[in-house]
């Protein structure tokens, strides 16, 4: 033991096990943070991470039992799961409560610490209402108040729960960055935990991950996918497209303006997609980038108020407007396109119905799209489906409100594939899995597409997610298309600055954006992104820019795409 | 202690209650909505004031059931009698009348548009607003009668029945369950038939039982000012009136904390109900 490096880490335990009741969900786990250390523990629902932070926090979660040893030196601070905040209490009140019990300081020097925090959090002065009350200010200010607050308190070990869950990924790393930042420039050691998909581990300098109980280092694990063989599959790319989308929009209707004028919300701008045989396209963007609603509108459910969706030649608009009293033919049409053409939504246990079984919501999907199917063959038809999905048999007899998040993902995977589909229109599909939960299910979804040789659109958020097996990504933005390519050039180069950012995010690195989205009621004129842009000039203001063609295949909507970043933004 | 945890005050503790073990298989133990011990003791009073009330009869010594000479608990189970007919009948008439209210502005804004079945919940809402429970006594002075009372009573409840139908089905028709069976090519007739109506009974049920504990407080408020039953019927209300003008303290305690009770358990079971019916 060597004496003279002294200062024993802030954090640290040792064999620290933690039981519920006779199960262990934490086994002889031990760990060091030291001052200025950014630590991520990484781990799926369930896995233990907020017994383990409530441990060390010195609250721990009713019914945990903690055996072994764990040492903290100095203030901590837990930011809690869900980041809450009293709602309707001004923040400035709120903040002189915690820092001046922490500090004994009073209202006005807790303030300038907290503006102090605010400033390492990158939140411009203006948006610092400090007698707001959180419930009015937007998510990603309320965590970046949390933080600041934290700041404000200078604790010797800071422990975050999950933070920036439920952000935009740009948002989340950008708020991560920071905060990492501040721990090591003022010697504090951090503690992340969260799950794998939000990338906590991007800013730290260390990952562990807590599985089947072990905190394991980031390294020992296998990788959590194997990364398939890189042209994803061997299926023949050129080819008519089976679903032929144009200028697709869609608008939403508001209340009448002040004269009585109708007015809309227009969500969708005029979107091309084309989708061939055995094709995956993936539909990337963040809150609002309408990505969702271009799914469903594909889908016709409900169908776009503008442009054309044709599947196989056959427009589907005017069979699926429900007010349309539309002929025998055209229901036929539908029901056939329905058949080829089915969906995966983002919440599966919701897409159930809690008054049937399983097997009777199947039956009913199967007895509607394959009539041909005699309603002898239909329960050997729904095994087939549930095996083809990974589920037992036995799955079929059981109430939706009886799955776990994992069942219900993949029964909503069989019963897309009951009617023996030959497309996939897929909204976030595992939006609602974690970890292990998520990337088995996501191979359980590429083996599928590839045994039925699907096509398969995906929207997501995780850029990097979602491309790793798509042929072809489309980049969304308020709506509009602003880079389309092949999945590896995204993957690589991609040439906007949104595409970069949120590339750089689902690595994990700090992303090149500033601020929120805005929101879809007050766009800013011109380019959406232009107030976040790391390239934007006043030109970016006059005109949403065009999709334009700069390599072959490779679309890109941006006035300085080939601007080198950085050295634009004081409008030079 | 006090350095250990700053911001607990502020944040919710983490609460997610400690997630089973995912190996351990899940716990498939369905979780008892909230209010559910409290509802359910409120139906069962309910239910055993109902038969208190019923057997009455054969409790006032047989022969009589004159209220004046029978004891106190038993003239005042008696007047059970009345009050609970008139509140199970006002009820199912308010019920009715706010689920048809609702049912209604959906059929308006299928065949008018969005605004018009805005426009109907609107009033809807502004009605559940105003102490529509004077009424009730105003019409026990102006037509006297059991129907007009009760359609009256039935009336100031129906609005708030509406509203809460109306939110109810409106949240279902939102449902991700109906795309998917749309997105099964299932038309329209066959999407509310199969899975519409079957999952909007509950929540309508719920809905109408709103009505039960504000007819019983109305009926009670105006038989209290002596412009509710008909004296024949006898009611809570009235007698607590009658002892309290009396100056009759035996005679008043019976009445009024079988009320209370009753009153306390409609409220119980609506509450119960209504967050029973509602998904997570």
């Amino acid at each position: 033991m060597n004496l003279i490096t002294a200062r024993a880490a802030p954090l640290e335990t040792d064999a620290l096990t933690l039981m519920v009741e006779d199960h262990v969900l934490l086994d002889r786990a031990t760990l060091q943070v030291e001052r200025g250390e950014v630590l991520a523990v990484t781990g799926g629902a369930g896995a233990g991470k907020t017994a383990l932070l409530g441990v060390l926090a010195d609250q721990p979660l009713p019914g945990v039992d903690a055996a072994g040893r764990a040492r903290v030196d100095g203030r901590r601070l837990l930011i809690a799961q869900g980041g809450q905040l009293a709602p309707r209490r001004p923040l400035a009140l709120q903040v002189a409560e915690v820092v001046g019990h922490h500090l004994g300081i009073d209202l006005r020097s807790a303030l300038r610490r907290m503006a102090d925090g605010l400033d390492r959090m990158g939140v411009p002065a203006a948006a610092r209402r400090f007698d707001l009350p959180p419930e009015q200010i937007s998510q990603s200010l309320r965590w970046a108040c949390l933080f600041a607050m934290a700041a404000a308190v200078g604790p010797a070990v800071l422990l975050a729960d999950s933070p920036c869950a439920g952000l935009d990924p740009t948002v989340r790393l950008r708020l991560l960055h920071r905060l990492a930042d501040w721990a090591r420039a003022e010697g504090v050691a951090l503690l992340l935990a969260g799950r794998p998909e939000d990338r906590v581990d991007g800013p730290a300098d260390r990952v562990l991950r807590l599985r089947h109980g072990r905190l394991v280092p980031d390294s020992a694990v296998p990788p959590e996918r194997s990364a398939p063989a890189s042209p994803p599959v061997g299926h023949e790319m050129p080819g008519s497209a089976l679903l032929r989308a144009r200028t697709v929009g869609m608008a939403y209707p508001l209340s009448p303006g002040p004269k009585g004028e109708p007015r809309e919300l227009t969500v969708l701008h005029g979107v091309d997609l084309d989708l061939r045989a055995g094709e995956t396209v993936a539909l990337l963007g963040e809150t609002g980038s309408a990505k969702a609603t271009l799914a469903r509108a594909l889908l016709c459910l409900p169908p776009p108020t503008a442009g054309s969706v044709a599947w196989m030649g056959r427009d589907m608009v005017p069979a699926a407007v429900p007010a349309a009293s539309a002929a025998e033919a055209d229901q036929a049409g539908l029901r056939r396109t329905r058949r080829d053409l089915q969906p995966l939504f983002p919440d599966p246990a919701a897409s159930f119905d809690p008054s049937m079984t399983i097997a009777a919501q199947f039956a009913v999907a199967l007895e509607s799209l394959r009539p041909d199917i005699p309603a002898s063959q239909r329960a050997l038809r729904i095994a087939e489906a549930l095996a083809a999905a990974g589920l037992p048999d036995g799955t079929a007899e059981r109430w939706p409100a009886g799955l776990t998040a994992a069942e219900a993902a993949r029964a909503g995977l069989a019963r897309a594939l009951l009617s023996g589909p030959r497309a996939l229109v897929a909204d976030e599909p595992a939006a609602t899995l974690s970890a292990e939960e998520r990337s088995g299910f996501l191979d359980t979804l590429r083996v599928v597409r590839d045994h039925h040789r699907l096509s398969l659109v995906v929207a997501t958020e995780q850029f990097a997610e979602g491309l790793r097996d798509a042929d072809r990504g489309i980049v969304l933005l308020a709506g509009h298309v602003v880079e389309s390519a092949a999945a590896g050039i995204l993957l690589t180069a991609p040439l906007h600055p949104y595409s970069r950012a949120m590339l750089a995010a689902s690595r994990g690195e700090r992303p090149a954006l500033e601020g929120d989205a805005p929101s879809g009621l007050a766009q800013p004129a011109g380019c959406p992104l232009r107030r976040r842009c790391p390239l934007a000039r006043d030109f970016c203001a006059q005109a949403m820019p065009p999709l334009e063609e700069v390599s072959p295949g490779h679309r890109v909507a941006c006035h300085y795409w080939d601007a080198p970043e950085g050295g634009a933004a004081d409008g030079a | 202690m006090k350095d250990g945890d700053p911001m607990a005050d502020f944040e919710q503790p983490p609460l997610s209650p400690v997630r089973q073990p995912p190996q351990g298989g899940p716990s498939t133990v369905p979780q008892a909505p909230r209010g559910f011990a409290r509802g359910l003791s409120g139906a069962a009073v309910l239910a055993a004031l109902t038969l208190a009330c019923a057997a009455a009869p054969l409790m006032a010594d047989g022969s009589t059931i004159r209220r004046l000479d029978a004891d106190p608990v038993a003239a005042a189970l008696l007047d059970g009698r009345g009050s609970l007919s008139f509140a199970l009948l006002a009820a199912v008439l308010g019920g009715l009348a706010g689920i048809v209210w609702a049912l209604l502005a959906f059929l308006l804004g299928a065949l008018r548009g969005d605004p018009a079945r805005r426009r109907s919940i609107a009033a809807a809402e502004r009605l559940a607003g105003l102490p529509l429970a004077l009424l009730v006594p105003a019409a026990g002075g102006l037509f006297g009668g059991l129907w007009p009372l009760a359609l009256v009573t039935a009336a100031t409840a129906a609005p708030a029945v509406a509203v809460l139908a109306h939110a109810e089905i409106s949240a279902l028709t939102r449902a991700e369950f109906l795309n998917a069976a749309r997105a099964a090519a299932l038309p329209e007739p066959a999407v509310m038939r199969r899975h519409l109506v079957p999952n909007a009974l509950r929540p309508l049920l719920a809905a109408a039982t709103l009505a039960l504990p504000r007819v019983l407080a109305a009926e009670s408020f105006a038989s209290l000012l002596g412009l509710g039953l008909p004296p024949t019927l006898g009611s809570w209300g009235a007698s607590v009136g009658l002892a309290a003008r009396l100056g009759d303290p035996l005679g008043l305690a019976p009445p009024a904390l079988l009320l209370a009770l009753a009153l306390w358990s409609a409220c119980a079971v609506a509450d119960a109900a209504v967050a029973g019916s509602r998904k997570p």
